[in-house]
């Protein structure tokens, strides 16, 4: 190699930076690099409403970028407003068209949809977004992530902002929007909310000469089991539970308040310890292990599909999927009850964040406001399977009709109203999903008695209650 | 690596001296930049971080001393953690250098196809983890799982690996091994292909059979090339997440948890900032030693000449 000296040395460099210039050069032409203020500055785009510097071009090289049916519309000096989604798939083209004709139907806002995965994934991204102060101004959280944000207060009570935009929340179904309402202030909206309702075979029902309803209680179910087990051929088994991965700890939710028992009391300290609980997951260890007609599945509705399990329980979200993929009739029920009705709401709302510019919050509010107009309330719920949120979407004839359609649909709307928002443990307790899905997982996997593990997992939650209690001091959560 | 040239330290040279010593700094102090703000950097504030509680949100970072280690080594699932850990990293060394070196001597013989052949066993090397992870979840699905076909062929009973507490780590473990093995065949060819042939010569000729110059010439003369796959195989399988977080999310029961998902856990489930830098504090304390005791200990015993 010879020997480099300073002038070649130079040289090198800066021919590397008139690249780099050139390569700048050509950013500022093509309004790729929006997040560059000159290059936003430079090219002529009209001055947004927003204030902020970068938001017209941003949302230009958005357009141009993202969705092909927003680069038609004309977006300068419009108020832009990001939003952060959580679906892919079949629910992804729902919100997107749901974007879309928010985006076509006014002139002064356009929103951005940004699908950021999981509703895990995307309170990973936005803890990320928060630290780095780059948020989106509207975001989905699921009803167990937006505790942490409401608890650190970083989204933004809205009553305010309602009455501006001179929109009437009252109009969402109330145990919705009751549990997204703190400090008598409305701080997180309904928006794709769900529940597990009970789903069966109906052709192995009929082969086993069953009635086509779906159980009164868990204890009919299991005296239901052989015969359907024989109906079903060796390999079927009756009800198919899931991971801890897979929210276990939601779905057996239900089943703790149907024996009685309960996973926690509003102070956070641990129930899951006490007879009632520890009875329910005895019945649960039971039935897997004594009985064989129970199993963990890792995603129940990959396997009730299939013919694998004869029922399981799964969110009504997920109804859609599981009506067009089964080649079998697909039957829907309350859960089973036990010594009373129990099942937990779950799903995902949004939320604006506080440190949103004030045009974007509002702008933000004419979004949800449009969301929540009956027809577009009962396009998002026909086309995702969850909840309607409000009252007149609900009661709208095209809904009625629609569940006259699909009476499987109305079962999982006439099960809402008996719904209640789930215990501090799993949507308060750092990790508590996960702890106690984890424990559940130990009675249906490795077949240890219910009392001793629920007794661990109550410690463990006792214990990391404890990092969250003086927060819930300062941030009453009721 | 800079060769100092011994002319400057000659005062006639000066200016080449300082020359020089400007080119080593305009080389180095890009990479030394680089290494502080991504690596010496963070490993600071980990250290920082592991000694309070934080939730990544709140602006303020609580200080609790030793608390995050106090409740890391104090719950019981830390020593599954860590036996996951130890299982997981050993298997993998162990089948990395004994069936990397079995591939590598087959794929040495003059056979037909061999140059193919080399291709196929090193292609899974470079493909996704996640992929690959995704791919074989199907695999040992134990309902459709071709794994259930292939076994039920030979009338074995099919475990229902990622749900099974017993089998979700050996299933995991086949993975990052047919993954990963082509890469340390490839490694030990190179080596067996520098193994001098009149060392093979020598030995026939005083009549050693083929186990004896294997054992006798080939396994030491590969010592070298064995302790460089150990310690790559050792540091990357310590970190080994892809195919874990695909296959399992470190369960059933914490079945597949390993020290790095523990912290990702901890991290970005939990959102336990404090826990998951004491983790990634233990996991940089136990790298080191391992480091160490290489090239301490291993290193003076496997080089010759």
């Amino acid at each position: 190699m010879s020997k480099l000296n300073r002038r070649k040395f130079l040289k090198a460099g800066s021919g590397a930076l008139s690249a780099l210039a050139l390569a700048a050069c050509g950013g500022v032409g093509t309004t790729d690099t929006a997040t560059a203020p000159s290059g936003a500055a430079s090219t002529g785009a009209a001055p947004s409403l927003a204030g902020a510097p970068s938001a017209a071009g941003a949302a230009s090289a958005a357009a141009q970028s993202q969705a092909p049916s927003a680069a038609a519309l004309n977006t300068a000096g419009r108020t832009r407003v990001l939003f952060w989604s959580a679906w892919g798939g079949k629910n992804a083209e729902g919100v997107q068209k749901l974007v879309d004709d928010f985006n076509a139907s006014q002139s002064d806002i356009v929103v951005e949809n940004q699908f950021q995965g999981s509703y895990e994934e995307t309170a990973q991204k936005l803890t990320a977004a928060l630290a780095a102060r780059q948020t989106p101004d509207i975001a989905t959280m699921s009803e167990v992530t937006w505790n942490r944000f409401y608890l650190n207060q970083t989204i933004q009570p809205l009553d305010e902002y309602f009455t501006k935009a001179n929109f009437d929340p009252t109009d969402y179904v109330e145990p919705l929007i009751k549990e997204g309402t703190r400090q008598g202030k409305i701080w997180w909206v309904p928006f794709a909310r769900s529940t597990p309702i009970f789903y069966y075979n109906r052709d192995v029902f009929q082969k086993a000469g069953l009635p086509d309803r779906g159980p009164e209680t868990w204890d009919e179910l299991r005296e239901w089991g052989p015969k359907l087990m024989e109906a079903g051929g060796a390999d079927m088994k009756v009800f198919a539970y899931t991971t801890a991965k897979n929210y276990n700890a939601w779905h057996f939710h239900g089943n703790v308040w149907q024996w009685g028992g309960a996973y926690s009391d509003p102070e956070l300290n641990a129930l899951l310890d006490e007879a009632n609980a520890v009875e329910a997951g005895e019945w649960l260890r039971r039935f897997v292990h004594d009985d064989k007609m129970g199993y963990m599945a890792e995603d129940q509705s990959t396997d009730f599909i299939n013919g694998v399990c004869a029922t399981t329980s799964q969110s009504t979200g997920g109804l859609g999927g599981i009506a067009t993929s089964a080649k079998f009739q697909v039957g829907t029920a309350f859960l089973p009850q036990q010594k009373q009705f129990g099942c937990p709401t779950g799903g995902a709302g949004l939320a604006i964040m506080a440190n949103a510019q004030e045009e974007q919050k509002q702008a933000a509010v004419e979004f949800l406001k449009f969301l929540a107009m009956p027809e577009n309330v009962v396009f998002w719920s026909k086309h995702s399977g969850y909840m309607p949120a409000t009252n007149s979407a609900r009661e709208s004839q095209d809904m009625q009709a629609y569940f006259k359609e699909n009476p499987n649909y109305q079962v999982a709307v006439e099960q809402l109203p008996k719904t209640q928002k789930q215990d501090t443990a799993r949507l308060i307790i750092p990790n508590g999903d996960q702890t106690i899905g984890t424990g559940l997982e130990r009675i249906l996997v490795n077949n240890e008695a219910a009392d001793k593990v629920f007794a661990d997992v109550a410690a463990q939650l006792e214990r990391d209650a404890q990092e969250v209690k003086q927060q819930v001091k300062d941030v009453p959560l009721t | 690596m800079v060769i100092v040239n011994p002319r400057v330290h000659a005062p006639a040279k000066r200016r080449g001296f300082r020359r020089e010593h400007l080119l080593f700094l305009a080389f180095v102090t890009p990479n030394f930049f680089l290494l502080g703000v991504f690596s010496y950097w963070p490993l600071l504030y980990q250290a920082y971080l592991s000694l309070t509680r934080w939730d990544m949100i709140s602006p303020r970072k609580l200080f609790v001393g030793l608390d995050n280690y106090r409740y890391m080594f104090g719950g019981s699932e830390f020593y599954e953690v860590m036996f996951n850990t130890f299982y997981f990293t050993g298997a993998v060394l162990v089948g990395s250098i004994v069936l990397g070196l079995a591939l590598a001597l087959l794929l040495n013989q003059r056979l037909r196809g061999r140059t193919v052949a080399r291709a196929i066993i090193f292609a899974p090397y470079v493909l996704s983890g996640a992929a690959i992870g995704l791919v074989w979840a199907y695999i040992f699905d134990p309902v459709y799982g071709l794994m259930r076909v292939f076994l039920n062929f030979f009338y074995i009973v099919s475990p229902n690996w990622l749900v099974d507490t017993t089998w979700a780590m050996p299933a995991v473990i086949i993975v990052y091994l047919w993954k990963n093995v082509g890469y340390s065949a490839v490694i030990y060819l190179a080596g067996l292909q520098n193994i001098p042939q009149e060392l093979y010569e020598a030995a026939k000729v005083d009549g050693a059979n083929s186990w004896q110059s294997f054992w006798h010439i080939t396994v030491p003369q590969l010592s070298p090339v064995t302790f460089f796959i150990s310690v790559t195989t050792i540091l990357f399988s310590i970190q080994a997440f892809d195919i874990i977080a695909v296959m399992t999310g470190g369960g059933p029961v914490n079945a597949t948890t390993t020290l790095v998902w523990y912290l990702y856990e901890q991290g970005f489930i939990a959102f336990r900032a404090g826990i998951a830098a004491a983790a990634g504090m233990l996991l940089f304390v136990l790298m080191l030693l391992i480091t160490m005791f290489q090239v301490f200990f291993v290193q003076r015993r496997v080089h010759y000449s």
